[in-house]
């Protein structure tokens, strides 16, 4: 690979992101704050976690309960983390409505509360995309490729960046349902965002010994992340339909 | 927000889809740097250099200032190649190969389209390959046919000779070793197979030359702009028994056994040349210690001085620079007199006899020494045609193992390994050898035969070396050479190399090669007389002038021992250090060796190496850009969509 591919890369990854960052999150500079600290916040508990299993790495073991042990402890603070920093949202939140009380403006309405849950998950995201697919990128700009024997078909760089890919959407969309669950004390929402989260982390784990069939699972997963999402802003059935239709193409020009 | 029904459902069929297959980890690398190391695949393998002489070039070189990136395929099965190749040939395709790249005008254009693209070349090793050459020989049919003292230059002593190694060619040339062949043997199949793939598997050539990069061609003018190095080390010359310095004037005459230690190839690290002229080296080193085992050389009427030449190879460096620095009486060759060395006219006679009398004392093992065949225009290719030109009264005899041509196959190749010879037919040399000059310098006719008789040659020492100077296992790490020295690397190679810093004959010893300084510290060992009193330990020099120090790299075990035993540095006549310059100094027409001497200088380089990995389509790589681009505009639309959804949804509400 080269130069190009290297950018190409990157672009796949974190290209959607960059799109939202520049449709939605750059027009209001409250949101780059939020997406700015959610990515340091989110980096950090990386760094932490990734500082904890230090000790424990490289696991050379034939069974998977050690690979199980990691993907849960690891999906469970991210998750302890997560209501966390809803309760820091909640208390700023109050903040913003008291001052807006106060200079007599109209207080945050759901959108904005939406558009402040999005800019948190896509700082999630954006941390993920970074430390698990960026950092690995460098060999990339070099002349040479890779290949890993469970999936000759696609180069290593090429399935790291889709995962990542994947991965954003599902961080800037699970924040979305989490915040809107914990606002309206839905447990089946409140629960859904670990339980993906922790699904999407295995099927990654398993992402080698079966390639293609990683992808249309990450997709599917994305699939029905949206509808969730969509059904919960209660769109119309056609919009939901248009957007369904988008994700089903986008699904299965992947899984070539 | 509603609670739907159909989320639940949802829940299951996550859980009835994912399979949780742990499998273990792709890879036992823990960080990017191993992730780069396992893409790009290191291959061992010997260059082929660039040579330069006074009139042009020889040898290998990338043709400019970069690496050379082609993909692999076997020669034989590259009939047609439409981009640039690197092929992978065995030895004998190699030949035939490079001929044709040499008469590359002279062919059709097919021909040429076709070497157009080869723009690399690896070379196959393995024990096979061996086998079923005849023999192998990059070097000429008469070798240094310029230097012989007599008329028919045409004469064939290497029937073998295909002459490859003083051509010069545009492309990098790698001899692999053996676990490399099998790798890149499957990388070309795997090449084959895939051959219209997105993928494939090149090799990268990093053998960029200075002397190409700076535009000098030939050694006067790379010499000039220090981009080359001329060829040379040391040779180490002994005296049996050892020469007291305090006596004014030295009288006993000399005779000299003179052997050569460097060897050359096609490939420059593999140059073992174990049968030419290691074989020699070994029986020289033997017949040392036969005789210093035995006692009373200071009653004897004659002189032995063992002198060990290197740079015979290329242009009899060590043989002319020797005989040039014993006319200028030079510090390191004092005690020593030209006049000296036999110039007897009966003393040929008198060595055929001795070596007579040494093959009947021996007669129990199989012996036989006989005279060259009369239709052999002169002497062999050897040391001695510089001492026939410097004076043509000179009395020597070359001993060799064949008689009208070189019975070596591999000479001067990689190949002419251990092998190539037989450890017992050295055994036997040197005993005949060390007999013959005890008979010489003893001048003695009825000698009893027991006094013969004493002189053995110890098999095992010859076994020892051969393992430490022809092979890898032990190598130069064996415990006779780690006994001396402390060796730079563990295979042993015999060429040359260049001379590095100023020529004396007080070197600095890191920059004198591991033989040279093997042979010194054996020899030193060896000639040496016991001391009276007890010895003092040194780490460089040693305080009386008839002492020298040996083992004096082994930390706490040099010792101070009477010996006469010095290096000569060996390097072209035709060349002058000055002032931290070399200089080519012109023809004299009292070194006519010196007049033909073709001055080899080595081009120097950076780095040398040799790379495999696996490269995607210019095309793939432009594909995922524009997929990047693609996907990153494309959720650029989807979300300004979704926006005007949702504030279209939000204004209905």
């Amino acid at each position: 690979m080269t130069v190009a591919a290297g950018i190409g890369y990157a672009l796949i990854a974190l290209g959607p992101s960059l799109s939202l960052f520049v449709a939605v999150i750059s027009k209001k500079p409250f949101l780059i704050l939020t997406v700015l600290s959610s990515t340091l916040l989110w980096l950090i508990s990386l760094i932490v976690l990734s500082g904890i299993w230090r000790a424990f790495l490289p696991l050379k073991s034939t069974t998977w309960w050690p690979f199980a042990l990691l993907i849960i402890s690891s999906v469970g603070f991210q998750e302890g983390l997560r209501v966390l920093f809803w309760k820091v949202y909640k208390r700023l939140e109050d903040t913003l409505d008291a001052f807006a009380d106060r200079v007599g403006k109209p207080r945050l309405f759901l959108t904005d509360k939406m558009q402040i849950a999005l800019a948190g998950g896509l700082g999630h995201g954006v941390a993920h995309a970074v430390f698990f697919c960026l950092s690995l990128l460098t060999p990339a700009f070099g002349p040479a490729t890779f290949y890993v024997d469970r999936c000759p078909q696609m180069p290593f760089f090429l399935i790291s960046a889709i995962i990542a890919l994947a991965f954003v959407t599902i961080h800037t969309f699970s924040m979305v349902i989490a915040f809107n669950g914990y606002a309206e004390g839905n447990t089946t929402d409140q629960y859904f965002v670990p339980v993906v989260h922790l699904v999407a982390g295995m099927v990654v784990k398993s992402a080698f010994a079966r390639c293609f069939c990683l992808l249309s699972q990450k997709f599917s997963l994305l699939r029905i992340l949206f509808l969730i999402v969509l059904k919960n802003c209660q769109l119309s059935p056609e919009t939901a339909l248009v957007v369904f239709v988008w994700l089903n193409v986008l699904c299965h020009a992947c899984s070539f | 927000m509603k609670a739907m029904a159909v989320r639940p459902l949802l829940l299951f069929f996550f859980f009835a889809q994912v399979r949780l297959s742990f499998s273990g980890e792709l890879s036992s690398m823990e960080s990017i740097p191993d992730l780069q190391e396992s893409m790009y695949m290191v291959v061992d393998g010997y260059p082929c250099v660039r040579l330069l002489n006074l009139s042009g070039k020889i040898g290998c070189s990338n043709p400019g200032r970069e690496k050379v990136v082609a993909s692999i395929r076997r020669f034989r099965n590259a009939n047609d190649l439409t981009q640039l190749t690197a092929v992978l040939v065995s030895l004998d395709e190699l030949q035939d190969l490079l001929h044709r790249s040499i008469h590359i005008c002279f062919r059709i254009s097919n021909d040429v389209s076709f070497h157009k693209n080869i723009v690399g070349v690896l070379v196959e090793s393995g024990a096979e390959i061996r086998d079923k050459l005849k023999g192998f020989s990059p070097t000429q049919k008469f070798p240094q046919a310029e230097f012989a003292p007599y008329p028919s230059i045409n004469y064939e002593w290497n029937s073998m000779g295909s002459g490859i190694m003083l051509k010069a060619y545009d492309f990098p040339v790698f001899l692999l070793s053996e676990s490399s062949t099998s790798m890149l043997q499957e990388v070309a199949d795997k090449n084959e197979k895939v051959m219209n793939g997105y993928t494939t598997s090149v090799a990268e050539f990093d053998l960029v030359m200075q002397t190409t990069k700076a535009g000098t061609h030939d050694s006067e003018s790379c010499l000039k702009e220090q981009t080359c190095l001329p060829l040379g080390g040391y040779s180490v010359w002994s005296s049996l028994p050892p020469i007291n310095m305090s006596l004014s004037y030295q009288s006993k005459p000399i005779i000299l056994l003179v052997a050569s230690m460097d060897s050359a190839s096609f490939f420059r690290d593999k140059s073992l040349g174990a049968d030419s002229p290691i074989s020699g080296l070994l029986s020289l080193l033997a017949a040392v210690d036969a005789l210093s085992r035995v006692d009373g050389w200071n009653d004897l009427n004659k002189q032995l001085v063992f002198l060990v030449l290197t740079g015979e190879a290329w242009g009899y460096l060590g043989s002319r620079r020797f005989l040039h620095e014993l006319d200028m009486q030079s510090d390191g060759v004092s005690g020593l007199n030209s006049s000296l060395i036999e110039m007897v006219s009966s003393a040929v006679n008198d060595a055929l006899d001795a070596l007579k009398r040494a093959q009947d004392s021996l007669k129990s093992e199989n012996i036989e020494v006989l005279s060259s065949n009369s239709s052999n225009p002169g002497i062999p290719p050897s040391s001695l045609m510089a001492f026939l030109k410097k004076n043509s009264l000179t009395s020597g005899i070359v001993l060799e193992d064949f008689d009208t041509a070189f019975t070596n196959k591999f000479y001067h190749s990689h190949l002419d390994d251990m092998a190539n010879i037989n450890s017992s037919a050295v055994v036997a040399a040197a005993s005949l050898i060390a007999r013959s000059l005890y008979i010489l310098a003893s001048d003695n006719n009825d000698m009893h035969s027991s006094v013969l008789g004493a002189i053995n040659v110890n098999t095992s020492l010859v076994e020892e070396l051969m393992g430490c100077l022809l092979s890898c296992k032990p190598g130069l790490s064996c415990e006779m050479v780690k006994n001396y020295i402390a060796p730079a690397n563990v295979c042993p190679s015999h060429y040359v190399g260049v001379v590095i810093g100023e020529p004396s004959f007080k070197p600095y010893l890191g920059y004198v090669d591991d033989v040279s300084r093997f042979v010194w510290n054996f020899l030193a060992d060896r000639t040496s007389t016991p001391k009276e009193n007890a010895s003092s330990s040194c780490s460089k020099d040693c305080t009386n002038e008839d002492e020298v120090c040996i083992r004096a790299e082994i930390n706490g075990k040099g010792v101070c021992v009477i010996s006469t035993t010095r290096y000569v540095p060996a390097y072209s006549t035709r060349l002058m250090f000055e002032s931290g310059i070399w200089n080519v100094l012109p023809p004299n027409s009292s070194d006519s060796m010196g007049s033909v001497d073709p001055v080899w200088t080595e081009s120097n380089w950076n780095t040398i190496g040799l790379r495999v990995y696996t490269i995607q389509n210019g095309a793939y790589d432009h594909f995922i850009l524009i997929g990047g681009i693609t996907v990153t505009i494309l959720a650029y639309f989807m979300i300004a969509l979704a926006r005007s959804l949702i504030t279209k949804a939000l204004k209905r509400d």
